[in-house]
């Protein structure tokens, strides 16, 4: 026989005020199986949680009914307490009358009534629930990290420092990501590549990384401590251990092909690395570009049209034969840095951005402006190679813009156009330079001193006001815009113009299905809750790092990126996984094996199980629920017509019991 | 419960006041709309306290008979809500859930259950505005459709609903050679697949004690064969059989019509039988007749050659393999819509009086779970205790719940025989039933039951962009 004890908190005057809570105690009482009931200020202080597991002691409870506020607040609280006396925590269930009762109806005379039935509803909900018991996974002390950039780079150190093992995946050829391409970083002008490398380099040398570039991740399967990662290794057509990249294959080759890493603002061969410090210091045979390309297929090159890399190399290291090669690996944890791209500005035709080489994005300025870039550094313009002396910068182009572009702040844009600014003016002293801006959003250590150092000292001219119009006109660029704090309308000849374009998210949202993690409006990865659970995924295991997340500066992403490690490290550091046993579970007797449990299972927990005889002949299969997988969503149950499967916690019985209870006692339920 | 008697005497009472306070269960997604409501509590904004929550984890957990089970145990109205199509914790589960409400929607307004008792919504954690809102409206909705009190009413029939005449048959019954042609070409092949081994079995038809009477006929052996016949009067599906005679006997022969091969494939999709224990012999079947006349199902059936066959009969002798030429179509307009069009267009109260007279004669037999051919669990819902999901007794409530049931278990999987409604002693319109489901799933999913073995059941699958107009 059930023995409930039923506690009906007040919280201070915010249940009690409108619930009359020594009557919905007195009524509780009256329910059969409760044997214990009574009222108290703070059921959640150190005195309220004595009262509950004194109770459980003295009257043996086999269930705790605490009445108090939402379950999402203190139920860990009062489980935990129910524990320590001894009842099984699954047998301790909250009755919500604070969200959902006395702050909603100031009425005591509707309240009351409700509390009731919903504390009654509770009772019969805990009269069903059986003990359950977490159960242990083991879990493979090895981490995935997607995207080699700097947050990619920052998680796979810090995880690998710690002492288990990375894998670290990237797709293009080299690690860095957009960070290798920048210039120097706001607000204190380090140069990017000086501080990026050392941490590129020791990723490389690091006895606790597997560094996988020009590497894809084709699918996951598996579940938090227990994941089995494909990834396709694409073919580089050059062996890494022999090239020692010396460069005369690139010497050799006769194609030249823009420089994605230069934005297209320059050449490079169709054999090539991205650029000099790029780690792996392997060559990268562009399939796509290779004139070997248009004969015999992509992996087959049966006749060569050219192979004077090949002829260049003393080393043989060219292999125009390499196949994409599949590997496995099997990771506990993973962490999704998948980073960011720049808005197309083309979609704001306006600006002119595509029409004009002298029109120019904000990475594409950053390699103007970057000593290792097309031009070594001086700010020349890409249409005739002239030094530019007039530039217009233009912010906020489509960021806060839901017309075309995207509703939100890209955060980045207003510090890089000052940085910009500033870069400019000490590489050419008698340049001018005009910024439009929406408003100036400086928020970080140091960020408003650098605006400010940038206006005042640097004598950049800042317009608050949108361009309605980039013109190229006789050679040059006419910018039509307006000073919205002079109420004038302006017109500034530029020899070059750049655009502060949104941030949005480099992945298409592939790779989050892939790891059934979601994303938000705009693509970028979901975090669990955006206060308490920035890093974490909804998925366990699966933690965010970087601009993947949300647009993001440097410092902002190297600290998430360390967070994520940590997240990823508090796993790797137990010894077992516990996983929650609110799981489903099939009842292998009246399972038919239609296996339509198994369609709507969004995390493949489901297998067929087959049942033999002991001769070893196949009786029969069912449907079999692995719990380290089961989420406890309860999807398969209703997809289950004889009710074959169940889900512990909320049970067919608990919510049958909860019904029952709920709707008689309404409509009588004066107290 | 402890204070059933005293709701029993105070519902009927209060019900005329104004201030009369209808009974609405809300079942709840713990991650959008719990939190959602927890939200509006927060932010104390005020609803009426009409609506009790029950949480659960995802509406995918919400299995329509729980809504039933709100309304059997006497709720006025029914809320249920979640998250927004994309954001389910569990990614998928509402999406999965929209399509069983969609069915379960379309039932009860063709049960004429009044709409303004079951309402459905997305509302997100951050929603609380949203919440208040739906409480509020919801609790106005039911208000005015007043205290339920008829759900499965028990006694003298009410209505005066009179289903209108089905027209006569386009066309006359076969010609008595074609049907004896049939018949011995189904005697040599049964013959053969046996002499040859390669089935066990043959289920098919013989003459029965009755004049003109065909029932089944298990052969297995050659010299039996000559037992078997065809007629227009091969009105059982044989197909109900396969896997029990498959687990018996192995491989197994059926004759089929075009209506029972739905049977077949449905039994492929979901795993009972395999595609080699079974030898589909299809027969070119003119149509059968029910009741003195052709059966409804065989109006709109052309009598073409059944699909996914392994060997089609006609007069003409017996081919291997399937043979239809989707050419005969159909021949006239299917008289179960113009029952179903004409059930739709009386006013709800009208449908609702109907089908509560239809079910509360229910007998509870389950005649038309042993015909049907999808009816194969080992252990039927109706048989569960622990929770009891359909009460045994056989009254109102519980026959309502059953019919219901079985109405949900089979759409997306009914075929169309329509011997669930031939064979009810009762006359319980349970094809019109059926059929009014596989139209929905039709319109709604663009799904045909019999069509595909390899597709998955429309209520097993889901697309982010099923229509949900009437979600809030």
């Amino acid at each position: 026989m059930a023995r409930i004890g039923v506690f009906v908190c007040h919280c201070g005057e915010n249940i009690a005020r409108t619930v009359r809570v020594k009557d919905v105690a007195a009524a509780a009482r009256r329910i059969p199986g409760v044997v214990v009931s009574t009222d108290y200020k703070y059921l959640c202080s150190a005195p309220g949680q004595k009262i509950i597991t004194d109770a459980v002691t003295e009257h043996g409870l086999t269930g705790v009914v605490v009445s108090a506020c939402s379950p999402q607040l203190h139920e860990p609280t009062f489980r935990r307490a129910s524990a320590q006396a001894g009842l099984n925590p699954f047998q301790c269930e909250m009755a919500n009358i604070r969200e959902q009762c006395s702050w909603v109806h100031p009425d005591p005379s509707e309240a009351t009534p409700k509390a009731t039935q919903i504390v009654a509803s509770m009772v019969e909900k805990v009269k069903q629930s059986r003990p359950l018991r977490a159960f242990e996974v083991p879990i493979t002390k090895r981490a995935l990290v997607i995207g080699g950039g700097v947050a990619g780079i920052r998680t796979a150190l810090d995880i690998a420092n710690a002492g288990h093992s990375v894998v670290l995946v990237e797709r293009e050829p080299s690690i860095g990501g957009n960070m290798a391409r920048l210039s120097e970083t706001f607000p204190t002008l380090d140069c990017s590549q000086c501080i990026l490398t050392p941490l590129t380099v020791e990723v490389l040398r690091h006895p606790n990384i597997e560094l996988l570039t020009y590497a894809e991740v084709e699918a996951v399967s598996g579940y938090v401590g227990n994941f089995r990662v494909r990834i396709t290794k694409k073919p580089r057509y050059v062996s890494p251990d022999l090239c020692t990249a010396c460069g005369d294959c690139v010497a050799a080759c006769p194609v030249d092909v823009p420089s994605d890493f230069d934005r297209s603002l320059a050449w490079r061969k169709a054999i090539y690395i991205p650029f000099p410090q790029a780690v792996p210091t392997t060559y990268t045979l562009d399939a796509g570009r290779c004139l070997n390309a248009r004969h015999g297929t992509a992996s087959g090159y049966r006749v060569l049209a050219c192979e004077r890399c090949a002829d260049a190399c003393l080393r043989r290291a060219i292999d125009y034969d390499q196949k994409p090669e599949v590997v496995e690996r099997d990771v506990g944890v993973i962490v999704a840095a998948t980073g960011y791209q720049l808005w197309d500005a083309a979609q704001a035709p306006e600006y002119g951005y595509g029409t004009h080489p002298d029109i120019v994005d904000g990475l594409e300025f950053e390699r103007l402006l970057s000593a290792s870039g097309p031009t070594g550094g001086e700010v020349r313009r890409p249409s005739n190679g002239k030094p530019a002396k007039r530039v217009v910068m233009i912010q906020c182009v489509g960021s806060r813009d839901p017309r075309r572009g995207v509703a939100y702040c890209s955060r980045v844009c207003c510090m890089y156009t000052a940085k910009h600014a500033l870069l400019y003016k000490h590489k050419v002293h008698d340049g001018q330079v005009v910024v439009f801006y929406m408003d100036i959003r400086a928020a970080g250590k140091g960020y408003e001193e650098f605006v400010n150092r940038v206006m005042e000292e640097e004598r950049v001219l800042y317009l608050r006001g949108r361009v309605s119009q980039v013109i190229p006109r006789d050679g040059e660029l006419l910018v039509f815009g307006a000073d919205t704090l002079s109420g004038q309308a302006v017109q500034v000849k530029a020899d070059l113009v750049v655009l502060a374009t949104a941030v949005v998210p480099a992945e298409d949202g592939a790779l989050a299905r892939k790891l059934r993690i979601s994303t938000d409006a705009y693509g970028f990865l979901q975090e669990a809750h955006p206060k308490l659970r920035p890093v974490e995924t909804l998925t366990a295991g699966v933690f965010l790092a970087g601009a993947a997340q949300a647009p993001k500066d440097i410092p902002d992403t190297v600290a998430q990126a360390s967070a994520a490690a940590s997240k990823a490290l508090e796993l790797l550091s137990r010894p077992v996984l516990q996983r929650e046993p609110t799981v489903c579970q099939v009842n292998e007797a009246v399972c038919n094996a239609c296996f339509d449990c198994q369609r709507v299972c969004p995390y493949g927990a489901i297998e067929r199980k087959e049942l033999r005889n002991r001769d070893g002949q196949l009786v029969r299969r069912v449907a079999h629920v692995n719990p380290a997988m089961c989420e406890g969503c309860g999807a398969c149950l209703v997809a289950c017509r004889p009710q074959a499967i169940d889900l512990a916690g909320y049970s067919n019985e608990q919510i049958f019991g909860q019904l029952e209870a709920l709707v008689p006692a309404l409509a009588g339920a004066a107290v | 419960m402890f204070q059933q008697s005293q709701a029993a005497a105070t519902t009927p009472a209060v019900a005329e006041t104004a201030t009369w306070q209808p009974q609405i269960v809300a079942l709840i997604c713990n991650w959008c709309t719990y939190a959602g409501a927890d939200s509006a509590g927060t932010a104390r904004r005020s609803y009426p306290a009409s609506v009790r929550a029950v949480r659960v984890p995802c509406t995918g957990r919400v299995d329509p008979l729980l809504i039933v089970k709100a309304f059997e145990q006497g709720a006025d109205g029914v809320l249920v809500s979640g998250c927004h199509p994309g954001d389910c914790h569990y990614v998928q589960g509402n999406m999965v859930a929209r399509r069983r409400f969609t069915v379960f929607r379309a039932l009860m307004d063709f049960l004429g259950l009044d709409n303004r008792r079951l309402h459905f919504a997305w509302i997100s954690a951050s929603e609380g505005a949203k919440w208040s809102r739906a409480v509020d409206e919801v609790t106005t909705a039911v208000r005015a459709a007043g205290p339920l009190r008829d759900w499965g009413r028990t006694g003298a029939r009410r209505s005066a609903v009179r289903l209108p005449a089905v027209p006569a048959a386009p066309r006359s019954a076969p010609s008595a050679d074609d049907q004896r042609a049939v018949g011995g070409h189904l005697q040599r092949l049964a013959a053969t697949l046996l002499t040859e081994g390669r089935v066990s079995v043959v289920i098919g038809y013989t003459p029965g004690s009755l004049p003109a009477q065909m029932v089944p006929a298990f052969v297995t052996r050659p010299e039996d064969a000559p037992a078997l016949g065809w007629s227009d009067r091969c009105v059982n599906n044989l197909s109900v059989y396969l896997p029990g005679a498959v687990r018996q006997w192995g491989k197994v022969a059926l004759v089929a019509k075009r209506c029972d091969v739905n049977g077949v494939v449905g039994l492929l999709q979901e795993s009972q039988i395999a595609r080699d224990d079974v030898v589909v012999i299809g027969v070119a079947c003119p149509g059968v007749q029910d009741d003195g006349g052709l059966a409804l199902k065989c109006h709109a059936c052309g009598g073409d050659a059944p699909p996914h066959a392994d060997w089609t009969v006609t007069p003409g002798g017996a081919e291997p393999g399937a043979h239809p030429s989707g050419a005969s179509g159909a021949v006239a307009a299917d008289p179960r819509d113009a029952l179903v069009t004409y059930l739709e267009s009386l006013p709800a109260e009208d449908r609702w009086a109907y089908w509560q007279d239809q079910f509360s004669s229910c007998l509870r037999c389950y005649a038309c779970r042993a015909v049907c051919p999808l009816c194969y669990c080992a252990v039927c819902v109706a048989e569960k205790n622990r929770p009891q999901w359909i009460p045994v007794n056989i009254e109102g409530k519980a026959n309502m719940t059953w019919n219901i049931a079985r109405a949900l278990h089979l759409s997306g999987r009914c075929g169309g025989c329509d011997e669930c409604a031939r064979d009810c002693p009762a006359d319980v319109r349970l094809d019109l039933l059926n059929h009014r489901l596989s139209r929905e799933i039709e319109q709604r999913f663009g799904y045909r039951s019999g069509a595909d073995p390899a597709v998955a059941p429309p209520l097993a699958t889901f697309r982010p962009d099923d229509p949900q107009e009437f979600i809030r």
